[in-house]
């Protein structure tokens, strides 16, 4: 017996719903720009500098107790988060340390005045210069628009001899989802790291190739059908290809959830954003790609894509 | 404790290998905690090392252990680095490396 979740006739009125989805993701994109810009993502020491220092305890401790016990030194603001340890290992984040020389002895030796001497462990200091942070920051950004754009261009020269337009459509959509996923993690002040931005990567990737299915069963539908409508036509692709869009989609949804919940905190960040991504994605290729299309095409008489389809 | 810092160069720069604790020892062997970090303080990572009874004997001290490891850990350095930093990341546990009869390793 075949694996059927969606009966293959089935005839969901997609395209007819597309104005209410279209209002709906340009709010919601909106609302990701002003969070993005007034409140910020809450960036790791990757892209602001600063140093990451992994500390065990014997004993259960907490986070009040360790920022007590730093106070005498004069490190600026700390961050401390549990580790997921049950209360023996904690993060400390410093953005600004004057001399980064000696930290992990200069903690020890500060912590082990509360704590005692060997029930703390300085077991990891990463540290990143502020002008290379910096630096990071401005190239991850440079590679979402690398990448997007020449996404763009991809597609708009693979479909070119139906429409210029789908390469427009699959751009949007990809901006749509950046937009969404980094206001996600604005939401969630997931701290944004290189494997987040690797992540956010590979939802561009991802959304990239829902769209190229849908789009390329347009293509295919509106070579068959000359004289339908551009909303019949992509409509009717949408349908043929939900089936096929829910079982992947679904499939990696389902191992991202479990990636969220047992990957530890370590990857809850990149997972967080391959997990809103994806669904994203998938919703963008077909209430945002689509409408694209069909709004450039609206412009042209009835028919005009199906021929050049052919 | 030994303050001892043996002095390591890597392709990553200079780095410091010291004890962070008082060597555990019982009739099995003796377990090491070790700190790699960078001289110029940025980076510092703690693993641990396992000697099997087999290899030493129980009264050595840990001066010599470490003089014994560092050149080792010079050698492998890359591989300890990364695979203490990985442990610590997302197992939160410390890189636990043994050196028995079949890995003698610097013993």
């Amino acid at each position: 017996m075949s694996l059927q979740l969606i009966r293959p006739d089935i005839n969901l009125d997609f395209v007819g719903k597309r104005h209410f989805f279209v209002i709906l993701s340009t709010a919601i994109n909106i609302a990701a720009i002003l969070l993005i810009v007034f409140k910020g993502l809450n960036y790791g020491v990757d892209f602001v500098g600063g140093s990451v220092v992994q500390v065990q305890f014997t004993n259960t401790t907490n986070a009040d107790s360790i920022r007590r016990s730093l106070g005498g030194l004069d490190l600026g603001e700390i961050t401390v988060q549990d580790f997921g340890s049950g209360g023996h290992s904690y993060l400390l984040r410093f953005e600004k340390v004057k001399n980064i020389a000696g930290l992990g002895p200069t903690l020890e030796a500060e912590l082990a005045k509360t704590f005692g001497t060997n029930d703390v462990k300085v077991v990891r200091v990463e540290s990143v210069g502020a002008k290379v942070g910096s630096d990071l920051r401005r190239r991850g950004f440079f590679a979402v628009i690398v990448a997007t754009i020449f996404m763009g261009i991809f597609i708009a020269i693979q479909f070119r001899h139906v429409s210029w337009s789908f390469g427009t459509g699959a751009v949007i959509a990809l901006i749509h989802d950046v937009l969404v996923v980094t206001g996600a993690l604005v939401i969630a002040q997931l701290q944004f790291d290189l494997t987040t931005l690797a992540a956010l990567l590979t939802v561009i990737g991802y959304s990239v190739h829902d769209t190229i299915i849908v789009s390329d069963r347009i293509r295919e539908d509106a070579s068959k059908r000359r004289r339908e409508p551009i909303a019949t036509i992509m409509n009717r692709a949408i349908n043929e290809t939900l089936s096929r869009t829910i079982l992947t989609s679904g499939t990696a949804i389902m191992v991202l959830i479990a990636l969220l919940i047992f990957g530890g905190p370590i990857l809850r960040p990149s997972a967080f954003t391959l997990l809103v991504g994806f669904i994203t994605g998938t919703y963008s290729s077909v209430y945002i790609a689509g409408p694209v299309v069909l709004f450039w095409e609206g412009r042209t008489k009835v028919g005009s894509l199906s021929s050049r389809a052919a | 404790m030994v303050a001892v810092a043996l002095s390591i160069k890597t392709g990553r720069g200079n780095y410091r290998l010291n004890l962070a604790a008082p060597a555990e020892r019982d009739p099995d062997g003796i377990l090491l905690t070790l700190v790699l970090e960078r001289a110029d303080g940025i980076e510092r990572v703690a693993f641990r090392c396992r000697i099997a009874s087999e290899l030493v004997t129980q009264d050595v001290d840990e001066e010599t252990l470490l003089t014994r490891l560092s050149p080792w850990i010079e050698r492998e350095f890359e591989m300890t680095r990364e695979n203490a930093l990985k442990t610590i990341r997302s197992e939160r546990k410390m890189l636990e490396l043994s050196f028995d009869a079949s890995n003698r390793g610097p013993f």
